[in-house]
């Protein structure tokens, strides 16, 4: 018995003292990770690991695959409140106020060069500022664009090659594609489906689109009611309600399935789910940028890359390296091609592998196309709150509770309660 | 001697308490403790350092119009789920300790089986099974002509396909609980009652359920709490929505303390949920113990 019980403890310190690095030389870096499509996409990201480990035998990256979005935040937030934050991470690019209330993350300025940063799209980099330096580097990124069902435009006596360019004909458009059951009225067929979940981020497009936003994060102004936002709000009220030509809720996942069985002919969504839409649809479809009111618009999505508050110098340089490693042309155009997300800078288009890729997929150059119209995404501290407050004016607005006016109001009323403090600074 | 070997049998009982007392100090006890300590400082995104601020974050609870929903949905999932979850429970416990041979194993193993289904893989099943497009419940439905329902994507719907999610893969625990009761039944009992000309249903009405008066006891107080704490299903079919139709309240302390970082009222309304329930459990052992035969 005894024996037995120092056996398994000289064991245990053996196993113990080899989680330690052996070379004292050696940088150890923590790297958290969150992707959209959990197997393929992690496989992906540990290949590139593996790759820098190899190029740069001093420096070993521990990839940590952490989930989506959220689960990756709240394993940041522990692990900062734990005192041994990562040394990079990805999070969802809305969190840099939230990453700064919380000393969460060091700036970037040293690091940064004039060059380096005007190679990305100006778009992606808006959610890296606050207060007057860069904190984190475009990584994963994407924005919604508009999918179209060809097949069902010719059956509805539509040019399948022309996709609705404003309001106005998106709303025709979708009268004209909606099918109804003719004993019952009910709807078989939507005509355009705007996807629930991250609702509140095409909404945001609507409003930019009508040529207003809703948070102003440079300007701390926040202003959810109005006119234009209303007016957005009244959009989707008389798509869902008046006419019931769009389903008032669904969930972000479940409408890509939607338009791939044909359930719906136009589908607001991420440019993320186009390889998925391209391998699995059985029919012709097209991807084009959302309609617009005033003008085009939309506002960025997805991930960027971070690197933790109080690390030793040597390991915030070696992170470094490994975010420049990630964000080359070439890997980014790499990473696109993977993924299906954005490459975040312009000359990745050029990297000959991405030439010819999007020469035989023009579909990919669609999201980047529409960059010009795109500006940052809206983002405050307690952002997630802010979220939840927005959601719920859209779905109680689109189920017909309460008007548009109504809805955006009260969610005005609880986001100055919420943000008084910040809105007043 | 004598007195020290009486001292060991006093102390004894204690010592066998240690393990299980040390487990539950560390994981339940003292978290409660110090969720009530959080519950007065105010500490969210804006105030990393938590700042004492009396009873602010149980005032702030109750100004967030959402917290009604919530309540609202807690209360109509548990009075929802509990009753129908323990009637099928009984009627397939009761149907299954009849002598039915081998059909009667299949059965069993059938009604249990949703239980061992991880709770994530169960919501995740449901989510599909529920699409309204092209899941099977609608498909079915629509033989019997009943017009599509939006069912997760519907404020009205949402709810209840999360309680009959629940139901499904809850009976079966309580099922195989009501079947243990029933084998404890002494057989003497059935027998008597046959020759003194008792039917079905009087053995059921006279001897069966006034006899597994403890078990109920028991499956009430377990239901309550599984329905009160229910959050698996609600994370992984709906997060809440839509409008928060499907938000309950560990969902919403979640929400509250890794969503928003608003750990001051986190707490707060942890300890809430935390008086609510011992009351509640308080009430039902002293309303249900004068009721019950524990001896034959």
């Amino acid at each position: 018995m005894k024996r037995k019980s120092i056996l398994s403890m000289a064991l245990l310190l053996v196993v113990l003292f080899s989680a330690f690095p052996v070379n004292a030389q050696l940088v150890r870096l923590t790297y958290y990770y969150p992707v959209g499509v959990a197997g393929p996409l992690a496989r992906v990201m540990n290949e590139y690991v593996e790759e820098f480990n190899a190029l740069h035998p001093n420096i070993e990256v521990v990839p940590v695959y952490s989930g989506d979005y959220d689960p990756t935040m709240q394993k940041v937030q522990t692990a900062v409140r734990g005192g041994n934050p990562p040394d990079v991470f990805i999070v969802e690019i809305s969190e840099l106020p939230t990453l700064l209330a919380m000393n969460a993350i060091e700036p970037l300025d040293e690091f940064v060069t004039d060059e380096f940063l005007s190679d990305f799209f100006p778009a992606f980099l808006e959610n890296g500022y606050s207060d007057g330096h860069i904190w984190g580097i475009p990584f994963q990124r994407s924005t919604p664009v508009f999918y179209w069902n060809k097949a069902h435009f010719e059956e509805a006596g539509l040019d399948p090659e022309k996709p609705p360019t404003t309001w106005d004909e998106l709303r025709e458009y979708a009268e004209k594609l909606t099918v109804r059951d003719p004993q019952t009225g009910e709807v078989i067929r939507w005509g355009v489906t705007i996807s629930g979940g991250w609702n509140d981020w095409l909404f945001q497009c609507f409003v930019r689109q009508n040529g207003s936003k809703l948070i102003d994060y440079q300007e701390r102004t926040a202003v959810f009611n109005s006119p234009e936002a209303v007016e957005a709000l009244e959009f989707w009220v008389d798509l869902t309600q008046n006419l019931k030509v769009a389903p008032p809720h669904s969930t972000w996942a479940s409408t890509p399935p939607d338009f791939v069985a044909g359930r719906t002919s136009m589908l607001y969504h991420s440019t993320g789910v186009l390889t998925f839409i391209m391998d699995s649809a059985q029919f012709d479809f097209g991807v084009g940028f959302l309609p617009g009111k005033v003008s085009y618009g939309a506002e960025v999505g997805g991930g960027n890359l971070f690197i933790g508050k109080g690390i030793p110098q040597e390991r915030k340089e070696a992170a470094w390296k490994f975010i420049e490693f990630l964000t080359t042309p070439e890997m980014a155009a790499r990473w696109s091609r993977d993924s299906g997300y954005v490459a975040t800078r312009k000359s990745a288009y050029e990297v000959p592998e991405m030439v010819e890729y999007t020469n035989e997929n023009p579909e990919y150059l669609v999201a980047r196309d529409q960059l010009q119209y795109a500006a940052g995404k809206m983002m405050s501290p307690a952002f997630q709150r802010v979220r939840e407050i927005l959601k719920t004016a859209l779905d109680e607005a689109t189920a017909g509770r309460t008007t548009p006016k109504a809805a955006l109001d009260q969610a005005q009323t609880q986001i100055n309660r919420l943000l008084g403090q910040w809105l007043q600074q | 001697m004598s007195s020290s070997r009486l001292n060991l049998t006093k102390t004894r009982p204690y010592l066998y308490l240690v393990p299980s007392l040390a487990l539950l100090s560390v994981f339940t006890y003292f978290p409660i403790l110090y969720s009530t300590y959080l519950s007065f400082f105010r500490q969210n995104v804006f105030t990393l350092e938590p700042v004492f601020d009396w009873f602010a974050n149980y005032a702030a609870v109750f100004e967030e119009p959402v917290f009604k929903i919530v309540v609202r949905n807690t209360v109509v999932y548990a009075l929802g789920t509990i009753p129908i979850t323990m009637f099928l429970a009984l009627l397939m416990a009761i149907l299954l300790n009849e002598q039915l041979g081998w059909i009667r194993d299949i059965y069993r193993v059938a009604c249990f089986y949703p239980t061992m289904i991880p709770m994530a893989a169960a919501g995740m099943l449901a989510v599909w099974l529920f699409n309204p497009g092209i899941g099977l419940i609608n498909h079915y439905l629509k033989m019997f002509g009943v017009p599509t329902i939006e069912w997760l994507y519907d404020m009205k719907w949402a709810l209840p396909a999360i309680m009959l999610t629940a139901i499904w893969k809850n009976f079966g625990y309580f099922m195989l609980i009501y079947l243990a009761g029933l084998q404890n039944i002494p057989g003497e009992l059935y027998e008597s009652a046959s020759i003194e000309g008792c039917g079905f249903w009087s053995r059921l009405r006279y001897i069966t359920l006034p006899l597994l008066g403890p078990t109920t006891v028991f499956v009430v107080i377990q239901g309550i709490i599984t329905s009160f704490q229910v959050f698996d299903l609600v994370y992984v079919m709906t997060q809440g929505g839509p409008a928060d139709r499907t938000n309950v309240f560990v969902y919403y302390i979640y929400q509250n303390a890794f969503r928003f970082w608003d750990f001051g009222q986190a707490s707060a309304l942890t300890v809430m949920f935390v008086i609510v329930l011992l009351i509640l459990v308080f009430i039902l052992t002293r309303f249900m113990e004068r009721r019950v035969h524990y001896e034959v």
